[in-house]
């Protein structure tokens, strides 16, 4: 209990004489007179009913929200008054640039209808009736234990920075606390569905958490969103849909398609705000770059661990014969060029064509590419 | 009378199908995405090119051609490989293991998904889930195929699953 009131309300004779004169009937009501913007927002669009964007409204929108928030320190929703006496909270993150993203009440407005459930849309009963072979069953649950790793961190990055942005960047909190809702029940499916293969969960990775450290452990929200939502997610959806590609049964095809909507959505956020950084914050490119240059070295050793590879040319390949393996590498290099070229792609799309001549990954991937 | 694949009436079908599971829709989330689709023939002509809207729930729009819209992303293939996805959701019920949109699309094997912009291109994956159902939508569909043949009819009580 670090923080204490100022003041002691039980023994505080001003503050117990207001309640007693208010309990008599002799009310303030100076809050009725505060001058305010009166506003009464309806939906543009009735199909999709009353979004954020209906709310973009005077000072209670964001369109006309300044690029650095002074005047908000503490917990008071945009647009409400502000009496004397409230806390400074000391938000982390004053700058819009920081944390803003072009679309951003879209993809609030698509998480929130877009929920699933990880008990309940799964056909676990077809799951359950199929039995895996012994060694497509462990490669698939050696997957899943590599999932379950991610998708805990992925929850607790944007759980982190919730409280620590200002109050004013109300739809950014709102959406990333919606992505760490998705990242929970990506995490609970994956355990969910580890669990019921047979197989269990397997090895943890130590090249795969140094990485996840790397994201949880960003200086600041715009390091983390670029590590996590551009980078590390953008990987990740590439995966996904390889996932879903070489999934045993449908019920497992169900899941990674549920999944990849979650993650293409946070994927489109990172674009997003990446493209608003750019365009609004110049300055900060190097420092992209920079972040991205460590980012880049993690996912790297993380990707290609044995325990992270392996089994997805088994997956591929469907086996562990060495026709199987071979086909299985031969497919797992389709991925590896497929899942770099995708993030050189969104990069470029966001402002940083310049991002594959700087990489060392991309050199690293070119150069496999001209080995075959 | 059986309409035509591939024909601006098949997607009209399933738009109608569409509206007539909205509930479904409705329960997978909201689906804003213009794409198109490029049905493509044994030379690689196209037989068929139509631009398929989206919004809120609903499919709202189905044209013949592109028409000046600029699609999130365009599905393209062969016509047998368009067939072959769909005699399996024909004779399913839905898509199974091997005929999924991602499956048939991830590596350009059977269909291919073209885009200029990324972001566009993600939007496959966004509403991954109700692109499938839309086109899963087709197994309640009376249709041939250029040659006059039809797709094979429902087999009951199949496992769509398996190794």
């Amino acid at each position: 209990m670090s923080y204490l009131a100022t003041t002691d309300f039980a023994n505080d004779g001003a503050f117990l004489d207001g309640v007693a004169r208010r309990l008599r009937g002799d009310l303030d009501l100076s809050w009725l007179d505060e001058p305010r913007e009166r506003v009464r927002c309806r939906p543009q669009n009735e199909r999709r009913g009353l979004t954020l964007r209906d709310l973009d409204v005077g000072r209670y929108g964001w369109s006309a929200m300044p690029e650095l928030i002074r005047q908000n320190r503490s917990f008071a929703p945009r647009g409400a008054e502000q009496p004397d006496g409230l806390p400074d909270l000391q938000a982390d993150v004053n700058r819009k640039s920081e944390v803003w993203a072009y679309n951003l009440d879209g993809y609030y407005e698509e998480a929130m209808t877009r929920q699933w459930n990880a008990t309940t849309d799964i056909p676990w009963g077809e799951l359950l009736a199929t039995d895996l072979p012994e060694d497509i069953g462990k490669a698939y649950a050696q997957l899943l234990t590599f999932l379950s790793e991610v998708e805990m961190i992925a929850t607790d990055v944007p759980a982190k920075w919730l409280g620590r942005l200002n109050a004013d960047f109300f739809e950014v909190k709102n959406f990333i606390a919606s992505q760490a809702m998705d990242e929970a029940r990506h995490a609970e499916i994956f355990r969910k569905r580890a669990l019921s293969t047979g197989f269990g969960l397997m090895r943890a990775s130590s090249h795969n958490e140094h990485n996840l450290k790397f994201l949880r452990d960003a200086d600041s929200f715009a390091e983390a969103s670029l590590a996590l939502h551009l980078q590390a997610e953008g990987m990740v959806l590439t995966l996904f849909r390889f996932s879903e590609y070489v999934s045993p049964t449908e019920g497992d095809k169900k899941l990674f398609r549920l999944v990849m909507q979650d993650e293409a959505r946070h994927v489109g956020y990172g674009m997003q705000h990446l493209k608003w950084v750019v365009d609004h914050f110049p300055e900060r490119r190097e420092t992209v770059h920079r972040h991205l240059d460590e980012a880049e070295n993690f996912v790297f050793g993380a990707g290609y661990a044995t325990e992270v590879m392996e089994p997805f040319i088994i997956l591929a390949g469907k086996g562990t014969k060495k026709a199987n393996i071979d086909e299985g590498i031969r497919i797992q290099k389709m991925f590896q060029t497929k899942q770099g070229d995708e993030y050189f792609e969104r990069l470029a799309k966001c402002g940083l064509p310049e991002r594959r001549e700087r990489s060392r990954l991309w050199k690293m991937l070119e150069l496999a590419k001209e080995a075959g | 009378m059986s309409i035509s694949f591939p024909s601006l009436a098949f997607f009209e079908a399933l738009r109608d199908e569409m509206r007539v599971a909205r509930e479904r829709f409705s329960r997978l989330g909201f689906f804003d995405t213009t794409f198109a689709v490029r049905v493509l023939d044994a030379e690689g002509a196209p037989l068929f090119e139509g631009t398929l809207g989206f919004e809120v729930f609903d499919c709202v729009a189905v044209r013949e051609g592109l028409h000046g819209t600029e699609p999130d992303f365009v599905l393209e293939g062969p016509v047998g490989a368009w067939r072959e996805m769909l005699d399996a959701i024909h004779r399913l019920g839905a898509a199974d293991v091997a005929h999924s949109i991602n499956t048939l699309t991830h590596f350009g094997e059977a269909l291919q998904v073209r885009y200029d912009d990324p972001d566009g291109h993600d939007k496959l994956y966004r509403f991954a889930e109700s692109i499938q159902e839309y086109f899963d939508l087709s197994a309640g569909l009376d249709f041939v195929y250029p040659d006059g043949s039809a797709p094979p009819p429902r087999v009951e009580n199949v496992r769509r699953s398996g190794t």
